[in-house]
């Protein structure tokens, strides 16, 4: 197994969850016997974007007040030959941070909108999860519902919810959610339009840009698994299990605040549902992996009255990395972070090319200054 | 000079000699036992010196084995001029002593931190020099002796040396948190109070989160280092609002924390006897409090206290915008009333009804609610918004919080209160449970009330024996003022127990309660305290 970096945290509202995915990804490669000969290192990102070191082995209640003690502030450089370092290292000279792969546990906001995955790009670190167009595309539900519909694939209305919009032209009730955003924090039900209009100057979550789509309450969720390397796999369907009935979505302190994470929920797994419902999910997962460029582990969520379905939304880098998805087919926690790594390695998020820039226009053009008068 | 165990004095026999370093060497020896548990309870009290000393008294005053321990060993320390071996029970004293407070702690073990580190440094040469310079003068074991009975002492006295180089460190995290803050740019409330901080200061993040995206200061975050940490890792780029948690232990501070975190609306919630005995009155606290009002444009205060009504009209004529808050006026700027049967509340904006009988978690105080509400209308929160949130008030931890135990016992867990108006309620909630055939209160009573801590302990006591069947008291710190409280009642009064420590009070009540009783503990000291 190579050295692995994990890197967890970041200033997100799922700040909280990420530290605990990250946690359980770096005991998880700790824990296997290969892991012996190889260095496992834990980056932290703070709420305040800073970087630091930590131990592997901590546990959560460490990272309760902040920063945990004896951890080690790092410095970032995306550029060429940048990446980690910790500036103060023996006698004062930088000690650089050296691993062969990075593994992203970071939830919602800029560890999941391809921001961190762009710095890692020009850092030149290969690392797992989405790509930087892969994870913006996801973080965005509009974009990404706009796909969905466009490729003919069943999803319900979903438009852009500004001050000054007419109506959709679909009724309410109707789920106001933030344009931009992991998890369900900042989702609202709203009986009518003005209700929802009104809801963007309160709601602060929505104050990047907001999406209304109509609000279905007898639709339940379902959520698959999909995993790309060493080829395109698809998980046993779950239906988590809202805390009430009373609750209008899954919110997300049903999804994480039992404790583990993500892990911890309450599930129905696998779900018992029709056949060909679970096919024609299947099918349906194998075209969004598709269209919105699936790497690493995600899970696809869809909604549905147990025959017909929509899809809702793509979870790029899915809270304890989908691991209590993969019941059937079974595969162990080791394995699947293993492939993650694998495919971090060797398939590359990018490759910048600057051929056909041979200075020929260079050479043609006159003045800067010609070229403004 | 005629010390007969000291070295290097002209006559000295070999056996003299023998028993002068043995007497070094154990009482060398007992510093470190000794080093730790003092350096301990500095870490527990803030480093502040003069502290450990304090504790030092307490602990050789107030248990029996300790003054005997105590008594045996100074009358061994001069028993040793004329049988130099008596220097040994000074060290086994030393090492072993006081009994109770223990090595490691059972709440709070000892964290080598840099801080204590570099403390616990500049202890042990403090003790360092003074053997050596006992057996430069030819009086190593005296001095030996001396350098063992003075470790309290001396971390104290280390503590006030590392004083100033700790504030040069921690002037790097502040300058920090300063570009920290004036990058984010958030709209700044700044907290404070003798009791209820940290309960508003969590009242006001929920009533504001749904309409800004707010950080609030962990619990204990409340001094410089704490503040500075707090903004340097928690108040992430896009925070709209900062609640800032300021505590003071005296004169001067609360100031010198808003010049680098200018608060914009400031609050403070109650003036009461806290931290008594290093301000020395509550006129002198009021003031300190008061510090956090300079800078801010908006001013919120309960005055429901005179001195707080004072401060209100003084900055009301400095052209600041002043919400006053009551918990009984209802034609202050915002009300928060009990309603009459328990938990509910009612809200009063400008004398104007804003929600009626709402229910609460039962520790939640009427003017720490007022204070946040007041918060959210300063920060623009639309009213009809703050109304339904008041609905789903989280409770606050360990403050009258209610559950009922695996044993069916009742328990009223209010072990974060520690002051007498707090106490006070916590009794009323005990008096209001309905069919409870035998109720107990659990108390160490109150600390850090100067020349009143007994009188409120004692107060509090018959307050409690008149309400309760059954008392037990928990350590020594205030058994003599809380036995003298529960005595006033006479004989028609609460029966007393009297138990060492919490884990002893947590078996008794196992042990006697049975299903429908209930339990009341009040307060909790860290285990520090006698």
């Amino acid at each position: 197994m190579p050295d692995v970096a994990v890197i967890f945290g970041g200033p997100s509202p799922e700040h909280d969850v990420s530290v605990l995915t990250g946690l359980q990804a770096a005991r998880g490669l700790t824990s296997e016997p290969a892991g012996s000969s190889t260095t496992i290192r834990a980056l932290f990102w703070s709420k305040t974007g800073d970087w630091y070191e930590v131990d592997p082995a901590l546990e959560a209640e460490a990272f309760f007040e902040g920063i945990p003690r004896g951890a080690t502030r790092l410095q970032f450089v995306a550029a060429p030959g940048g990446g980690f370092s910790d500036p103060g290292g023996r006698l004062g000279r930088a000690r650089a941070i050296e691993f062969d792969a990075a593994l992203v546990c970071c939830h919602g906001g800029p560890g999941e909108d391809g921001t961190l995955q762009a710095a890692l790009d020009l850092a030149g670190i290969r690392y797992s999860g989405p790509t930087v167009a892969g994870a913006a595309l996801g973080m965005d539900k509009l974009a990404f519902g706009s796909l969905v519909a466009g490729a003919g694939l069943p999803t319900l209305p979903r438009v852009l919810l500004a001050p000054d919009a007419e109506p959709p032209s679909f009724g309410g009730p109707y789920i106001v959610k933030p344009r931009f955003g992991g998890s369900s924090i900042g989702i609202d039900v709203v009986e009518d339009f003005s209700t929802a209009v009104d809801r963007l100057g309160a709601n602060p979550h929505l104050r990047h840009g907001a999406v209304i789509e109509p609000f279905r309450p007898d639709l339940s969720d379902l959520q698959m698994g999909v995993r790309t390397w060493p080829a395109l796999e698809f998980s046993a369907v779950e239906r988590p299990i809202r805390a009430s009935d009373s609750a209008h979505i899954l919110d997300y302190r049903d999804k994480y605040v039992a404790g583990e994470g993500m892990a911890g929920a309450n599930r129905e797994l696998p779900a018992r549902i029709p056949s060909e419902l679970e096919k024609a999910l299947r099918q349906t997962a194998a075209r969004i992996a598709l269209l919105a460029g699936a790497r690493g582990v995600a899970r696809i969520d869809f909604l549905s009255d147990g025959q017909e379905f929509v899809v809702n939304e793509i979870n790029t880098v899915p809270g304890s990395l989908a691991r209590y998805l993969w019941v059937a087919p079974t595969v162990p926690f080791a394995t699947l972070l293993a492939d993650l790594l694998a495919e971090a390695q060797q398939r590359p998020t990018h490759a910048y090319t600057a051929a056909g820039a041979d200075g020929s226009v260079l050479h043609s053009a006159g003045s800067i200054a010609g070229k403004l008068g | 000079m005629a010390w007969p165990t000291s070295l290097g004095v002209i006559g000295a026999t070999r056996y003299h000699q023998g028993v002068a370093w043995i007497t070094v060497g154990c009482c060398v020896a007992a510093c470190v036992p000794s080093g730790l548990r003092w350096l301990r309870v500095a870490q527990r009290e803030h480093y502040l010196p003069g502290s450990v000393s304090r504790f030092a008294a307490r602990w050789w005053r107030l248990t029996p084995v300790n003054l005997i321990l105590a008594v045996a060993a100074l009358a061994a320390a001069g028993a040793s001029v004329g049988w130099p071996i008596a220097g040994v029970v000074v060290a086994a004293v030393v090492a072993v002593g006081p009994i109770g407070l223990s090595l490691r702690g059972r709440t709070s073990s000892l964290a080598w931190t840099r801080r204590l580190r570099v403390l616990a440094a500049v202890w042990a040469a403090l003790e360092v020099v003074l053997v050596i310079i006992g057996v430069a003068l030819g009086l190593a074991a005296p001095l030996a002796m001396l350098a063992a009975v003075v470790v309290p002492m001396a971390v104290d006295l280390a503590c006030a040396i590392t004083s100033p180089l700790e504030r040069r460190l921690s002037e790097h995290f502040v300058r920090e948190a300063t570009e920290r803050l004036r990058r984010v740019d958030p709209t700044v409330v700044a907290v404070t109070g003798s009791y209820g901080k940290t309960s508003t200061k969590g009242h006001i993040a929920h009533l504001v989160r749904p309409a800004r995206t707010v950080v609030a200061t962990p619990a204990s975050f409340n001094n410089r280092a704490g503040l500075a940490r707090a903004v340097n890792e928690h108040l992430a780029d896009g925070t709209e609002v900062f609640v800032a948690e300021m505590g003071t232990y005296g004169p001067g501070e609360i100031a010198e924390l808003c010049r680098w975190c200018p608060p914009d609306v400031a609050v403070i919630t109650a003036i009461g006897p806290v931290h008594l005995e290093r301000f020395g009155s509550e006129d002198r606290i009021a003031d300190a409090k008061s510090e956090i009002m300079e800078r801010a444009d908006d001013v919120v205060l309960v005055v429901d206290d005179a001195r707080l009504a004072v401060l209100a009209k003084r900055a009301a004529a400095d052209g600041k915008r002043v919400v006053r808050c009551s918990a009984s006026d209802r034609t202050a700027d915002v009300c928060v009333v009990r309603s009459a049967e328990g938990s509910q509340l009612s809200a009063f904006v400008h004398g104007a009804l804003l929600v009626a009988d709402v229910a609460v978690p039962p520790g939640v105080q009427p003017t720490n609610v007022a204070c946040a509400i007041a918060v959210a209308l300063v920060l623009k929160v639309d009213a009809t918004a703050i109304g339904e949130r008041l609905a789903d008030l989280p409770p606050v931890d360990h403050r009258l919080q209610e559950m009922v135990s695996e044993t069916g016992v009742t328990i009223v867990d209010d072990t974060y209160n520690a002051n007498p108006a707090g106490a006070a309620a916590a009794l009323g909630v005990l008096a209001d449970l309905v069919d409870v055939p035998r109720s107990a209160v659990v108390t160490p009573g109150m600390v850090e009330l100067g020349t009143r801590q007994f009188e409120e302990n004692r107060a509090f006591a018959a307050a409690a024996a008149a309400v309760a069947s059954d008392l037990v008291i928990v350590g020594r710190t205030n058994r003599r003022a809380l036995e003298a409280g529960a005595a006033s009642v006479g004989a028609s009064g609460a029966a007393v127990t009297l138990v060492p420590d919490r884990d002893r009070a947590v078996e008794w009540v196992r042990r006697h309660l049975d299903p429908g009783d209930a339990v009341l503990y009040e307060n909790d000291l860290p285990d520090h305290y006698p």
